[in-house]
């Protein structure tokens, strides 16, 4: 939906319906900030976090890296062509721009 | 949600409020939309605390029949001896603190054209989308003989609970020397690694607590996940407390007989106070009533949005699904809760959704501290789920120990992150 029409339509409603629109982002309409909830990389990363959301374990924290230290590992998974943990399984899945995109998003401050 | 509107957004508002009598009203119902999810297992929470946090003002419901989950996953550790059922429950306290309406009721029927889900004679609940994860249901008396009643007898336990419980007791007043039974469906079914693991578990506890008994495993098919890294870890581990036979070797059960506790496959008659019966499943029956199941049983899906693809405004993942490749997981579920969400919010606003990328990791035990894994990596576009060639797989064969400690390890971690997202 066009970022207008939605404005206009939580205008039409009043008080009431300015409250709903509330969770809208800051600075934006809520197709905004669904629009960068649900981006290509947000939606790639996804596939990550029900293993890498938690406190550093057995699986490792994202909290350990940097956009570019992530960039490296999941390349490394990826080339090692005699890697069998999980990991490089997985990493042999995503092409580079996607390994790109998910490193940046899953670093994101 | 932010508490107030800022002071700028306020004003553009005012401005435009003269042409508002002229915008058609669907706008207001997108972002009030009401998101309704059926089954609150690892699928249904998930697209749930997901869809509240991407649409905040939207009315988000939760109807389940249990005010307590209980996990499968990690339940056959319960089965054989190392864990606590309590480990295995999750309350939907954390998805009751983030906005989401909780309705603790079996949900018994869905009209897909009035958009509404009869909770029972006092409760009918409206939707805008609805996301069905409803789970499995057996398919009671298609192995003739084995029906509810019959399930309190030889427990299937592949519903985790009391079922749980009581396939447990029935090892513990096992008297050593005598033999565990179960079988095993073709597929698919939920879980498709997890009858070999439960295998495994009951062979550790016969091989330490009762090492006369064996167990006898009937399986109604040849192949099966993980089967080399299972078959190899038998034979290190249970050659003499764990016998697999598959369908070319009389393994397919024909029919049970719960009042005299016996088997039978086409050629053999078999005997024993402790029987799991891992029956054939099928998507849970709500998904029938909703109209999106198809002759198999199961849901097909559009992958990209797990929309139905036999109704409308009705999406449908986790276990009832038709995904294959993806498996019939905990994992899969809740990857499919966010994808499913994300897709819903979008629609809702009136955005596209497009193409990703979906993974599946499941681990198995095959001793209380050493487990193997599978993994797969999903292409999603052009209408269907595809692995990604040269991507996924199973663990390595013939590994040092410390490999297969490692992945004990990462199945425990992952179940504590995954029950997190979940359930909070």
């Amino acid at each position: 939906m066009p970022k207008t029409s939605l404005r206009i339509a939580c205008a039409s409603l009043g008080g009431l319906a300015l409250a709903a629109c509330g969770g809208s982002s800051s600075d934006g309409s809520l197709s905004d900030a669904v629009t960068a909830q649900t981006s290509a990389a947000a939606t790639l990363v996804v596939a990550c976090t029900g293993c890498h959301s938690g406190e550093s374990g057995a699986i490792a924290s994202l909290d350990l890296y940097d956009a570019d230290l992530l960039r490296e590992t999941m390349a490394r998974y990826k080339s090692e062509v005699d890697g069998t943990t999980v990991m490089h399984r997985i990493a042999r899945g995503y092409t580079d721009e996607e390994i790109d995109l998910i490193s940046a998003e899953l670093t994101k401050p | 949600m932010s508490p107030a509107l800022p002071r700028r957004n306020l004003l553009k508002l005012g401005l435009v409020g003269a042409g508002a009598a002229l915008l058609p009203m669907p706008a207001m119902a997108r972002t009030q939309a009401r998101i309704v999810i059926v089954g609150g297992g690892f699928g249904g929470a998930t697209a749930a605390r997901r869809v509240k946090a991407l649409l905040p003002s939207a009315q988000v419901t939760l109807i389940e029949a249990n005010p307590v989950f209980t996990a499968c996953p990690f339940s056959n550790l319960v089965i054989g001896g190392q864990r606590a059922l309590a480990e295995q429950e999750f309350s939907y306290s954390a998805l009751i603190e983030s906005g989401i309406k909780l309705v603790t009721a079996q949900a018994r029927d869905i009209d897909p054209i009035a958009r509404t889900i009869d909770c029972g004679p006092d409760l009918s609940v409206e939707y805008d989308k609805l996301i069905l994860s409803p789970g499995i249901d057996l398919r009671w008396s298609a192995l003739e003989g084995y029906n509810e009643s019959a399930a309190d007898v030889m427990p299937h336990a592949w519903k985790a609970g009391s079922q749980t419980t009581l396939l447990r007791q029935r090892l513990e007043t096992l008297r050593d020397g005598e033999t565990v039974l179960m079988s095993v469906p073709t597929a698919p079914y939920r879980c498709p690694p997890g009858p070999y693991e439960r295998a495994s578990l009951i062979a550790h506890h016969l091989k330490t607590r009762k090492p006369r008994s064996k167990l006898i495993v009937l399986d109604s098919k040849d192949q099966f996940s993980k089967q080399a890294l299972f078959q190899e870890a038998w034979a290190e581990h249970y050659p003499d407390h764990l016998e697999w036979r598959g369908a070319r070797d009389d393994g397919t059960v024909s029919r049970v007989d719960a009042s005299s506790d016996t088997l039978e496959t086409d050629f053999e008659r078999f005997q024993s106070p402790a029987i799991n019966i891992i029956p054939p499943q099928k998507a849970a029956f709500i998904a029938d009533r909703a109209g999106v199941t198809d002759a198999t049983g199961w849901c097909p899906i559009d992958p990209l949005t797990f929309a139905s693809t036999l109704q409308p405004d009705i999406h449908v993942i986790g276990d009832a699904t038709i995904a294959a490749p993806m498996p019939k997981s905990a994992f899969s579920a809740n990857l499919q809760g966010k994808v499913c969400a994300m897709a819903v919010a979008r629609t809702l606003s009136g955005l596209e959704t497009f193409p990703t990328v979906l993974a599946n990791t499941c681990y198995s035990y095959t001793t209380p501290d050493e487990a193997i894994s599978i993994a797969g990596v999903y292409r999603n576009a052009n209408g269907k789920l595809q692995s990604i060639n040269g991507a996924g797989g199973v663990s390595p064969l013939a590994a040092d120990k410390g490999i297969r400690q490692a992945e004990a390890a990462q199945a425990a971690h992952w179940f504590d992150t995954i029950t997190a997202e979940a359930f909070g």
